[in-house]
């Protein structure tokens, strides 16, 4: 991958090179957005307890496939730069390289539901409960994890590669309980608030490519994205520019988001 | 450099192009079977929704780097060794001197498949189902959890059977024998991991793009096959070895035992160690049966986002939810050895829902303590002599009723 690389780069060095000036080292772009729910979107279904019903039920868990929130706003839609190789990482993020990152067994529901972990940074297998939970984190490229975290314990673990989709994060002791975890190389990734709207601070600008994936759609296809189209693989082709990127409003049909 | 990479590659191509070629002329007819030929991993295909063309592509790098069948080959970064895998491969046969050959179809294929995919003719009707072995991912072993069985693990596996289950002991095979199989069940491991790599690896390629066709495909094989081989090797190094001082002593009075065991029962039905969450308050394996393992879990994802799919097409068995081990039998298809029980405890069974309960480190804040683990084996291994486990009390008849 490394010479292919390599080989394009170097191609598009010289053609830029004759063509046009690249954009100048040192510009960084924001990139924000909103994805919104075109219809209703039936209440979330309720899901079934069948064990530590007194920890589980107390807080009612629902699917969490779909979060619709205020204003019909998607939540839970996943961004993220696509990269072959480590973009440039603004000096900003530099700060948060060594955090951890936490995912919490709360009220037997992953808190957050999806999560975004750059691989400088730890992840933190929390458990709020008074219940013993296990973290099951299938990967393709990482050593895949099973960690048994007792009541009130928490158990830091490390990624090492980037993965190409969101990993699920499942819970064996309740399998109702599900979430994810988007790994990669580099802080440029976000999820969409419970308003749909999601911000990507000091991107490189220039050419890029963002990945839009969710839980129920998988990669968002042909979703019409700012002056874009997504792919097959949800990526979208888009120039960062110096400063504020804005997508606008994304709208996201709700028959798409129907059980089934 | 780049040219020498390559050329090898091609060459190899070649001459699967050529054997497929001598095989679409009908060559091979006059009654003989066709060549038996290894299937692609239809399962990670359709999930990762590869082309026609994109499968064709894969199937190239595969059979470049490993071969086929009934002529396997090893390249140097998978560190195998080719004269074991030769006596592995091929159609069933023996020499005039009786030296067997085709061990693995004499033996294996019929549960496991030629692919090793799990999926041989008996498999469906087999509970468990046969190990699938194209994800290197392996239950019974003495490593760390994720960590690749070492080859004196999968030798107690061919020695011993797995009990409980329709592997049976082949411990009446001589070792060189018991050898070749282990380097080809390595080998079947290793061919499908490249090839779940290969479909990653062209998930990022545009769609018109085959992995087989990229000028630096050679370096990409190459460099994945290293990473895997690298992982067989360093198997050895990662053998979960307890600490003996901190092992419970020989020589135990009854009384100790009875503690020990106590301290057990409190661990496997508390939140710290769960246990009783799936294996049930009455250790019968009831306390969790809706769950999958991870090749179930797989189909199970794919036939709910493509409901309409028909999981058989693509050479798949059935999907099957996992029961706990009821542990009132005292079968342990890994190992009765309290040693064979501490390290499933310590590290959960890989591929299984089964959670690692060990400590990070000695002093790590969370995860059980040597000692605990110790504690919860020797309740593990009271169980079946509890009193529920023995069979009810017959009630016998006075004579005269049943005269």
């Amino acid at each position: 991958m490394r010479r292919r690389e390599m080989m394009a780069s170097l191609l598009v060095l010289g053609l830029s090179w004759a063509i046009c000036q690249p954009a100048a080292a040192g510009d960084w772009g924001t990139i924000r957005g909103k994805f919104v729910v075109d219809g209703d979107v039936s209440a979330p279904a309720k899901l079934e307890v069948t064990k530590d019903t007194q920890v589980c039920t107390a807080h009612h868990p629902v699917n969490e496939e779909v979060v619709v929130g205020a204003g019909n706003g998607l939540a839970n839609v996943v961004v993220y730069l696509y990269s072959r190789s480590t973009p440039e990482i603004h000096p900003d993020y530099q700060a948060q390289a060594d955090n951890q990152v936490a995912i919490d067994n709360l009220h037997c529901a992953f808190a957050p539901h999806v999560a975004t972990l750059w691989t400088s940074q730890t992840l933190l297998l929390k458990n709020s409960d008074s219940v013993g939970h296990n973290s099951n984190i299938t990967c393709i490229y990482n050593d895949s994890k099973n960690v048994l975290i007792p009541a009130g314990g928490e158990v830091p673990v490390k990624f090492e590669e980037k993965e190409k989709l969101p990993v699920a994060v499942a819970c064996n002791i309740h399998p109702w309980m599900k979430g994810y975890v988007l790994i990669q190389d580099h802080p440029y990734m976000a999820v969409t608030k419970a308003d749909g709207t999601f911000e990507i601070k000091n991107v490189p600008a220039g050419k890029q490519q963002l990945v839009f994936w969710h839980e129920k759609l998988a990669y968002l296809r042909g979703v019409k994205i700012g002056d874009g189209e997504t792919s097959r693989k949800g990526r979208l082709k888009l120039k960062v520019a110096s400063g504020d990127n804005d997508l606008g409003v994304v709208q996201i049909k709700a028959k798409d988001l129907a059980a089934g | 450099m780049m040219k020498a990479n390559s050329s090898w590659f091609w060459a190899r191509c070649g001459l699967s192009g050529t054997l497929l070629g001598m095989l679409l002329l009908g060559l091979t007819g006059c009654g003989e079977a066709p060549p038996a030929r290894f299937r692609l991993n239809m399962v990670e295909m359709v999930s990762s929704e590869m082309s026609r063309d994109q499968q064709i592509g894969i199937a190239n790098v595969l059979t470049a780097a490993f071969g086929t069948p009934d002529e396997p080959f090893a390249m140097a970064e998978a560190e195998l060794d080719l004269k074991k895998l030769k006596a592995a491969a091929g159609a069933v046969a023996s020499d005039q001197l009786g030296n067997e050959v085709g061990l693995y179809r004499r033996h294996c294929a019929h549960c496991h498949g030629i692919s090793g995919d799990g999926a041989g003719p008996t498999a469906a009707f087999l509970n468990p189902y046969p190990r699938d072995y194209r994800q290197g991912v392996y239950k019974f072993k003495s490593t760390e959890r994720v960590a690749r069985p070492t080859r004196d693990d999968l030798r107690r596996v061919l020695v011993e059977g797995v009990p409980g289950t329709a592997m049976p002991s082949f411990r009446l095979l001589p070792d060189h024998q018991l050898d070749a199989l282990i380097e080809y069940v390595i080998y079947l491991s290793m061919r499908g991991e490249l090839e779940q790599r290969l479909v990653a690896e062209t998930f990022d390629l545009d769609e018109g793009e085959r992995i087989d066709q990229l000028p630096e495909v050679a370096e990409i094989t190459k460099e994945v096959v290293a990473e895997i081989g690298e992982k067989w090797a360093q198997a050895s190094d990662l053998v979960i070895n307890p600490d003996a001082d901190l092992a419970p002593p020989t020589d135990r009075s009854p009384a100790e035992l009875a503690v020990s065991i106590a301290a057990g029962r409190e661990l496997f039905h508390g939140e710290r160690a769960a246990c009783v969450k799936c294996h049930g308050t009455t250790a019968l394996g009831d306390g969790e049966t809706t769950d999958f393992d991870d090749w179930n879990k797989r189909l199970f994802k794919l036939s709910e986002s493509k409901p309409d799919l028909d999981l058989a097409e693509l050479g798949a068995l059935p999907v099957r939810t996992i029961r706990p081990r009821n542990l009132r039998q005292g079968i342990y298809r890994g190992g009765r050895r309290p040693l064979d029980i501490y390290r499933r405890i310590h590290a959960g069974i890989n591929g299984s829902p089964m959670p690692g309960s060990a400590k990070a480190s000695p002093d790590a804040a969370v995860g059980l303590a040597a000692e605990e683990i110790w504690n919860l084996v020797d309740y593990v291994q009271s169980l079946p002599f509890d009193s529920l486990s023995l069979p009810p009390e017959q009630l016998v008849a006075p004579k005269r009723e049943r005269l």
